[in-house]
This record gives structure tokens, C-alpha cells and sequence, in this order.
């Protein structure tokens, strides 16, 4: 099955974005099956190391969201993470992985429709990407 | 001893059992290692369900739990207690959402079945690596710090007080009672304000757990909720408050004389005073930037005329060191100033007032003693209201200004009975039950409102103001004594320094930001630090006291004496072995809990500050810092789950 290649590892952040994607739910609102949920408190817990192990496992695409800036429940949280995943996606960059596969982004608890519109737009992008095939990196 | 895993679906009747194969999945999974079962139900919420839970970890010997069912934002808390009660401890449960995040966004049963499969998958990796976490508690001081006496935080003062609970009450200004204490009467009652505050004020000067600190400003504070430490400036009285009965007789003498900002710059005050007639603490204060004496000239007339001996110009400024478990922010809000708006005439013409000035010369212990007078001495025939000043400007309605200035034109229609009153709005804001009425009675009394399109223009011509409008696409103007800007609300300007101070955010209008704005309008994100009143965004008097009343009941329910207090277990721990000290994880925290042990060249992380964010777990190059029940090993298993 295509989709089985093409799972999406989102890392949400417990107050904001895991939040959101409930309300995603509670609207009844529809997005591919292969986005995937791991939560963490605060995308500040986004360890890079994360998306890496996330690809390893054989996920073609990760999303981190978190709380909008000046929102973080832990005030800097995505800030931080703001600064780690631009550095990530340079360096994924010159290891031949394309930086869209990596996707940081914010979403408010009240925003399921949001939360939606991500998901769906990241799968789109990691369609047209196709698989990420580690063994050729 | 091998692991022993119980797996529980949960059907939540049709939610989730119309759209995912459960017997697909509990088939599926009860032949990986370490489950030792794993069932569906058909609502393990229920009485019935939770019954069910808690006999199936006495039952089956289960040594880790997977709950997968709804979000746990809904009942993850009730399901950690179902464990606990069944002798498992609450963090070897791990609960997976096929409801939000899987049954409801995947209409096609084949493939929401594959993802709960995988969410299940998921959590029983990571269950097998979770530790049990034992709760933390810390010795409180109950003594609470309120910073603000106006009306919300004197209801926050008192309701801390009642049992003989220490509140240390600190307000900038030499007295309390706050904005409301300048107003005569205040809508919707039309109560008299100052007699309305006087029994509140009177009671907090004189109950003896209640140490109130005027002239005196917050400068730092350390700690966390239970325990924070704060420095607090008392500045320089330079009139003794045990040696003065406040007779007064030092006013008269004293040469000096400027503009009185506590009556909006209409009246006259010396250089030492009282903000007015009635403020309380009744002791007055010098003002060193106007003093002859304390400038360095010849002058000692108040001392001299002191019966008491109470003058004292060697007094300087004390930091007060407090130990409180809590601090509620009362630190209020102040007009928006019309001066930035040229074309209203404010600050350029006399007898272009903001509705505070107003206030001010209708209260009897104002400039004015209450009369309502032209800058000439004469009383005014006409006067003119215009609405929404600075809305625009600052981007909010304030909620209140429509109702003041309704307000007062009662209040004038009684005190001026022929006095023409016209109302210039745009939008009238009457929200609350009480208000409609008050509007139409005002209509009744015979003032006149208006509906302009907000861009009200104020000239002078000859001797009176003339306020251009435009209304129904109709250029009017109307010629009065005097006009009235009903400003807007905007923060005090001490919230900035004070959120930084407190390390606390603001919100994009500059008040303090809440922790929820819906849930937790009294909170703020610092915990143990709250906030109640005009301060937290425009209100009135009666939602400012509700708030106070609000922030107090939190801190009642939680910080008791002889108790203690219950930490968040999920805190980031430090691995002495593997930290460098480096100290990347001090700079990264927000909440200052990482520190350096000097001795050891390592970080260690306090507990009670810490919140669990594991931000600087993320960025530590050793692997040293750690997030309880979020470890890189918990995580790595469950993105091993999901993953595939």
C-alpha cells in the first residue's frame, strides 16, 4: 500500500497543537491516516535526534507543532525549537534529504481546521516528494 | 519478573467502535510480548468501565497498563486514579487517542483501523520503558503578596485574611482604594464610592494579619509557587507613620505648590499631601522631586508646624525582604491620554476634559467639592460626551467608557438640572443586565445620544467649543462649554516592568496575559502568580471583585497552612556521570530551575521551579538531562509504533 511508505511523524506539543488536532477531530474534519501522533509536552522536547530516529524507523516526513510564538505554555519553548529545526533541515540538506520532508509549524488549541489544512498540505508535499529512501543517503 | 501488559480498547459505544475494527486490533496485539491481555470495552469511562479497569490490574497481575480510547484530556487523570487505586502506579499507564485523532478525522475503516493499530503499537513500546513516579511535595509558606490595593486587590486582601492568614498588601501610591476611591458614584448602583470603599479600606489598615506598604513598588522576586522570596521597596515617606495623626496641619505651611495628578491636574497640591480629602492610610507623604528642603533649600515650615513630631527628612528608602507562597497582581489600568489624538482639542482648550477629570469635579472631595464648574468659575449649559476615545488607536472596546459616561450625564442631569447633554458614539456597549436600563433612564433625564460615524472634530470659536460630527452622511456641529472624552482603558504603566520583573508574559493590547483566557482569566503562566482586575484587560468594579475573589479562592484551595504542596512529577533530572557543564540547559530554561553546582561543575535541576517542558533536555549535548516519562527512550519507542 502507498501509504505505508508514506507515514508522517508529528511531534505535537501537549497545551497547543495535540489540542488542536482533538479539535480537528471534534469537527469531524478529514486528513490522511498515515499522519501519525507522538506527544510531548513542548515542541521545545523536539530533540533533532527525534526526526532523525523518526526517519530511520521509516517515516518519509516529520511535523513539529507547536504553540504560536509568544504562546508556548512554557513561554520559549518553540522558539527554541524554531532555531534547532532550521539548523536541522540545513544539515538534513547536505545529507540529501529534502528540508520540506521536515515540516515546523504552529497551531493554536482552538485550531482544528488548522490543524487539518497542515496535515493535509504536509502529506501533499511528502507525496510529491515520494518515499524517503534512506539506504541511498 | 516478566512484564505483564494489559491492552484496553475502547469502543465509546459508536464513536469508535462504528469506525475501527477493535477485535482487529485487540487480536492483533495480544500475541506481542508481555501482554498478558488485551480486551475491548464498550465504555471504559463509565462506572462500569473503570470497575472493569481496576479488577483487571488486581485480576490479570498487571504490571503496565494501555488505555487506547479518546483524547486524555479527557480522562487520563481518571484512569491514572483507577490504576493507583488498583495498587499500579499512574505513570506505568499509557493512554493512546483513537477517537480525536484517529476514529473521527479517517472515515475509511481500513485504514483508521491500520493507524490505531499503530497508536496501540506505539504505546505498548513505550509503556515497557516507563518508571513508576512517586508524587513530590514541598513545605509552603502561606503568607500571600498582593501588589495593588484597588478594588480588586483589596477583595483578594480580604478574602486571604479572614482566618488569620499573613497578606502583605503593596501599592505604589502613598494610599489604597485604587481608581474607584477618586469616583463619587459608580455605576450601576449609583452608590457613593468612597463610602462604598471606606469600611473595605478601614478594615484592611486595621486587621492585624494585613501589612500594608504604600509608596512602596515589588523589585524582585525569586522562587516558586510556595516559596517565593521578594524585595520590596518602601520608599522614603519622610513623615513617620506611627507619629503622625494625620491633623494636617503641615499643608498649609509648606511653600510649594503644583499640579495634583490624584485630581487629573485640576487642583493644587503641595509638597507634602495627601492624594485628597478621606485617602487612606491618612499619613502624607513628602514629594521628594518638589520638596524645598530635600532639593536642598532653606525650608522646614511642615516640620515646624508638626504638632507631633513627625516630620522626618533623614528617612530614606527600605528593602523589605518577604517570604510568601503566592502573589495576585492587582495592579490596574489608567486612561488613555486624548492629547494623541489633536483634532479632540484635549490639552489645547480649557474645559476639554477626559471622563477621570470629570469624575474628579463631580466628587466631593475633589478640586471642586463636587461642583461642576467651568474653568471660569461659571457652571456649564451645555456639555458634550464623545464615545470611543482611542478605541481605534488602541484596537479594543474597554467595555466600560459608554457606561461612565452614561453615568454621568445622570449624575449631571441631577446636579445641573437645564444643563443640554449631548452623546456622540459610534457603538454603545451596555452588556450587562442592569445597564440597558440605566441608558434609557439617562434618554428619559433628557440627554441626547447621537450616532456619528466616530470622527467628532473640537474647535473653539469665540468662547465656546464646537464639535463637528457627521451623522446619517450629514455634516452637523453643535456649540458647548464643555466636552467630556470618554477614553479608553489601557494598562498601568508599571505592567511592563513588573512582567519582566516576574518574568510573566503580556498580551498584545500590554495587559498581563492570562494563563487561559477562558479557564484561567485569573492565572497567569507563572504558577502561583496571579492576576485580578483592570490589570488583567478593562473591567469594572464589579468584575474586577469578582476576579479577586477568584485569584484569592485558587490560593485558598491549594496553598494551606500545615500542608503541602503537590510538585509536577514530570520534571527534567540532571545525570551527574554524564553532564559536562556545559550549562547550556541554564541558559535554555525559562523558568530559571536549572542552576550550577559550583562544587560539582555540573547543572541540577530544582525541582519546584521546574515544569517539565524538557527544552533543555532537547538541547543537551551529553545526554545528561532527562524528561521524566517523556525520555528520548519512551519517545524513540512510541515514533518505533507510529512510524511503520
Amino acid at each position: 500500500m502507498k501509504d505505508d511508505k508514506l507515514t508522517i511523524v508529528s511531534f505535537l506539543c501537549n497545551w497547543c497543537s495535540y489540542e488542536g488536532a482533538d479539535k480537528a477531530g471534534n469537527a469531524r474534519l478529514n486528513y490522511p491516516a498515515n499522519v501519525r501522533v507522538v506527544r510531548v509536552m513542548c515542541s521545545g522536547r523536539v530533540d533533532p535526534e527525534f526526526v532523525i530516529q523518526a526517519f530511520k524507523e521509516g517515516a518519509s516526513g516529520v511535523l513539529i507543532l507547536g504553540c504560536h510564538p509568544g504562546d508556548c505554555h512554557y513561554k520559549k519553548g518553540n522558539y527554541k525549537t524554531l532555531r534547532r529545526i532550521y539548523l536541522l533541515k540545513r544539515t538534513l540538506e547536505g545529507f540529501g534529504i529534502e528540508p520540506e520532508r521536515v515540516r515546523l509549524d504552529w497551531v493554536a488549541a482552538g485550531e482544528g481546521e488548522r490543524f487539518a489544512k497542515v496535515a493535509n498540505e504536509m502529506v501533499k508535499t511528502i507525496e510529491k516528494l515520494g518515499p524517503l529512501e534512506l539506504s541511498e543517503v | 519478573m516478566a512484564e505483564r501488559i494489559g491492552v484496553y480498547v475502547c469502543k465509546c459505544g459508536p464513536n469508535i467502535g462504528d469506525k475501527i475494527d477493535v477485535d482487529v486490533i485487540v487480536n492483533d496485539v495480544n500475541s506481542i510480548k508481555n501482554v498478558a491481555t488485551a480486551k475491548s470495552h464498550n465504555l471504559l469511562c463509565s462506572e462500569d468501565g473503570i470497575k472493569f479497569l481496576k479488577s483487571e490490574i488486581e485480576k490479570e497481575k498487571l504490571s503496565r497498563v494501555v488505555i487506547a480510547a479518546c483524547t486524555p484530556k479527557m480522562y487520563e487523570q481518571k484512569f491514572m486514579k483507577a490504576c493507583e487505586e488498583a495498587g499500579l502506579n499512574p505513570y506505568l499507564m499509557q493512554m493512546t487517542n483513537i477517537r480525536e485523532q484517529c476514529a473521527w478525522v479517517t472515515p475509511d475503516k481500513t485504514a483508521a483501523t491500520e493507524k490505531a493499530r499503530s497508536f496501540v503499537i506505539a504505546a505498548i513500546n513505550r509503556v515497557l520503558l516507563q518508571e513508576p513516579i512517586e508524587k513530590k511535595e514541598i513545605d509552603i509558606q502561606p503568607d500571600v503578596l498582593v501588589v495593588g490595593g484597588g478594588v480588586a486587590g483589596m477583595e483578594a486582601t480580604l478574602t486571604l485574611a479572614q482566618k488569620g492568614r499573613k497578606v502583605y498588601l503593596v501599592d505604589k501610591s502613598p494610599c489604597i482604594g485604587g481608581l474607584g476611591a477618586r469616583f463619587e458614584e459608580v455605576y450601576q448602583t449609583m452608590e457613593c464610592a468612597p463610602c462604598m470603599l471606606a469600611p473595605e479600606m478601614q478594615d484592611i489598615l486595621q486587621k492585624e494579619n494585613i501589612e500594608t506598604l504604600t509608596h512602596s513598588e515589588i523589585e524582585d522576586v525569586v522562587g516558586s509557587y510556595g516559596n517565593f522570596s521578594v524585595k520590596i521597596r518602601k520608599k522614603a515617606r519622610y513623615v513617620s507613620e506611627e507619629a503622625c495623626i494625620g491633623c494636617g496641619a503641615c499643608f498649609e505651611p509648606c511653600p510649594v505648590e503644583i499640579s495634583n495628578e490624584f485630581d487629573e491636574g485640576l487642583s493644587k497640591r503641595k509638597a507634602i499631601y495627601l492624594p485628597f480629602a478621606g485617602a487612606l492610610p491618612n499619613v502624607p507623604v513628602i514629594d521628594k522631586d518638589n520638596c524645598k528642603k530635600l532639593k536642598g533649600e532653606e525650608c522646614n515650615a511642615c516640620e515646624q508646624a508638626c504638632p507631633f513630631g513627625a516630620i522626618n527628612f533623614g528617612d530614606e528608602d527600605k528593602i523589605i525582604e518577604k517570604q510568601v507562597g503566592a502573589i495576585i497582581l492587582a495592579t490596574g489600568s489608567m486612561l488613555f491620554d486624548p492629547k494623541s489624538i489633536p483634532t479632540l482639542g484635549y490639552g489645547k482648550f480649557d474645559n476639554v476634559l477626559t471622563g477621570l477629570q470629570l469624575e474628579r469635579l463631580n466628587a466631593s472631595n475633589g478640586p471642586t467639592s463636587g461642583k461642576i464648574l467651568l474653568k471660569n468659575g461659571k457652571e456649564p449649559k451645555s456639555i458634550a460626551f464623545i464615545y470611543c476615545v482611542g478605541r481605534k488607536e488602541k484596537g479594543y472596546c474597554s467595555g466600560v467608557c459608554c457606561m461612565y459616561s452614561v453615568k454621568l450625564a445622570h449624575l449631571l442631569r441631577d446636579k445641573l438640572p437645564d444643563v443640554k447633554i449631548y452623546n456622540f458614539y459610534t457603538d454603545l456597549c451596555l452588556p450587562k443586565k442592569e445597564h440597558q436600563r440605566l441608558y434609557n433612564e439617562a434618554v428619559d433625564k433628557g440627554a441626547k445620544f447621537i450616532r456619528s460615524d466616530g470622527t467628532e472634530n473640537v474647535t473653539r470659536v469665540g468662547k465656546n467649543l464646537v464639535v463637528q460630527y457627521k451623522t446619517d452622511s450629514t455634516k452637523k456641529k453643535v456649540s458647548v462649554d464643555m466636552v467630556v472624552l470618554a477614553s479608553a482603558v489601557e494598562p498601568d504603566e508599571s505592567t511592563e516592568k513588573i512582567a519582566k520583573l516576574l518574568d510573566i508574559p503580556l498580551d498584545e493590547q500590554g495587559f498581563f496575559s492570562e494563563e487561559h483566557v477562558l479557564m484561567k482569566p485569573f492565572g497567569t503562566p507563572l504558577e502561583g502568580v496571579f492576576i485580578a482586575g483592570s490589570c488583567q484587560g478593562p473591567k469594572d468594579i464589579a468584575d474586577a471583585v469578582a476576579q479577586g475573589g477568584a485569584a484569592a479562592g485558587r490560593i485558598l484551595s491549594k496553598l494551606i497552612p500545615g500542608e503541602k504542596l503537590e510538585l509536577e512529577p514530570k520534571v527534567a533530572e540532571i545525570d551527574e556521570d554524564l553532564c559536562s557543564g556545559c550549562s547550556t540547559c541554564i541558559t535554555l530554561c525559562p523558568y530559571s530551575a536549572t542552576h550550577r553546582d559550583e562544587e560539582k561543575k555540573i547543572a541540577v535541576v530544582d525541582d519546584a521551579l521546574c515544569r517539565g517542558c524538557g527544552t533543555c533536555v532537547a538541547a543537551c549535548p551529553t545526554g545528561a538531562a532527562r524528561a521524566k516519562h517523556f525520555t528520548k527512550e519512551q519517545i524513540f519507542a512510541e515514533i518505533k509504533g507510529v512510524a511503520k
